[in-house]
């Protein structure tokens, strides 16, 4: 995706040259976490990231296609792709989040229901006045993808915040797919703020490598992650009184909140 | 101006990620507690006649109204606060290793476990919810207070009480 942006038509010489070679750098990591994954049989441990890793691929092939045979079509393709990928990108965040209370039947879908809400909140009042709202169409679009950055990155430090308020163990993993995607929402969104700050003609040509390079570094950390599955990290002691099983655990926080409840009650 | 913004937004968040994603201490149940053998669980009746005692106000009014001590029933409130306070607290932390207990076995990811995973997720912020709440409670208006408030006062209210329970007696003389 984020591989052939900087490939965009519109630059000329040394900068789309660094662009080109950049892109084609995180093109070739794309394959190697793939491939990786089939070897080291991840696909099935993050059914959703691996999803959206594909869904990279084949669009960055489609992507260097048009780009060869047809560069007249390239720039809507370009920026179709680009408004579609920015949503996409979201399933990593759904992939994180289910992953890090995996282990805790009380809240396993916490992450979930944090990404939700947070999501939503922020599309309706933070992320779609700026699709409605915005003079030009070019302002439009660099607003939107860059509020949207920022909700990522908001859910992101929600779920790392919850994460450590339970005192979960990521495992190699899941920190290194958090830790990478962060990498590239932090980059990305100083870059948009830039590009949106200095326009076109003083920072667009710092704007095309600074979106591969923010790509590449998260891919490169997500290759090192996952270069083998890790073990299951070790989540504490378990509870004497519940002994771990999901049906104990649903009647004890029963038990906990009809306490409560008649406690509040009296 | 917001460049600088979004920059130092950029940054704080690199920061955050790094500093969260450093290991975490772990946790082991009881470990808020300091005194051995004191163990806050729901199942342990003790414990529970515990809070019937702290929210308990009649050793205070006794103490007010009988015996005409209204300095020592204060002493006492301010007492029953901080261990109702204690109390609530010990119940949030005896929750949260609850919460943390993990599950090892495998994840089967049917339409029933997933209901299941949800429902429990709403009794864990439920308790949450009402555990805050009553502490805040409890911190501004002390042990005694209702926790739920009461809507006596409005007359609507009575009103439509009054009515309400009058039909349901209407209604068991006719099925009798």
């Amino acid at each position: 995706m984020h591989g052939v942006r900087g490939a965009c038509p519109s630059l000329v010489g040394f900068m789309q040259n660094v662009g080109m070679v950049i892109s084609l750098f995180a093109f070739a990591l794309v394959g190697i976490v793939l491939a990786r994954g089939v070897v080291g049989k991840c696909f099935t441990l993050f059914p959703l990231f691996y999803s959206y890793m594909i869904y990279v691929f084949c669009g960055s092939t489609i992507m260097y296609l048009v780009y060869w045979l047809d560069p007249q079509v390239y720039r809507t393709a370009f920026w179709l792709y680009y408004l579609v990928s920015i949503l996409v990108e979201f399933t990593v965040l759904v992939e994180i989040s289910d992953q890090i209370f995996r282990r805790f039947p009380a809240i396993r879908n916490l992450g979930r229901a944090i990404t939700v809400v947070i999501s939503a909140i922020f599309g309706v009042f933070y992320v779609l006045p700026a699709l409605l709202w915005s003079p030009g169409m070019a302002t439009a679009l660099l607003g939107f993808a860059l509020r949207a950055s920022v909700t990522k990155a908001v859910v992101l430090a929600a779920l790392l915040v919850a994460t450590r308020h339970y005192g979960s163990e990521l495992g190699r993993n899941v920190a290194g797919l958090m830790l990478g995607f962060s990498i590239y929402l932090g980059i990305n969104t100083a870059n948009l703020a830039a590009a949106r700050l200095f326009g076109r003609v003083l920072y667009g040509d710092i704007y095309w490598i600074m979106t591969p390079v923010g790509y590449t570094l998260c891919l490169l950390v997500w290759t090192i992650a996952l270069w083998e599955r890790s073990s299951v990290p070790n989540v504490g002691e378990m509870s004497p009184v519940v002994g771990g099983s999901s049906d104990a655990v649903a009647l004890e926080l029963t038990r906990f909140n009809s306490e409560l409840s008649k406690l509040l009650h009296k | 101006m917001i460049m600088l913004i979004y920059a130092a937004i950029a940054i704080a968040f690199l920061i955050l990620v790094i500093g969260l994603l450093q290991k975490p201490e772990a946790l082991n149940p009881g470990d808020t507690f300091g005194e051995e053998g004191y163990a806050p669980r729901i199942g342990n009746g003790r414990w529970l006649d515990l809070s019937e005692r702290i929210f308990d106000p009649s050793d205070s009014r006794w103490l007010q109204e009988e015996l005409a001590f209204p300095k020592l029933a204060k002493e006492l409130m301010v007492g029953r606060k901080r261990l109702a306070v204690q109390w609530l607290e010990a119940l949030q932390a005896s929750f949260d290793d609850l919460v943390r207990t993990p599950d090892f076995a495998p994840i089967e990811t049917s339409e029933s476990n997933a209901a299941s995973g949800w429902r429990m997720l709403w009794l864990t912020v439920r308790f949450k919810l009402l555990v805050s709440y009553a502490l805040l409670v409890v911190r501004l208006f002390g042990p005694y207070h209702r926790l739920i408030p009461s809507f006596s006062w409005v007359p609507f209210s009575s009103a439509s009480e009054r009515s309400f329970r009058r039909a349901a007696l209407a209604v068991g003389r006719t099925s009798h």
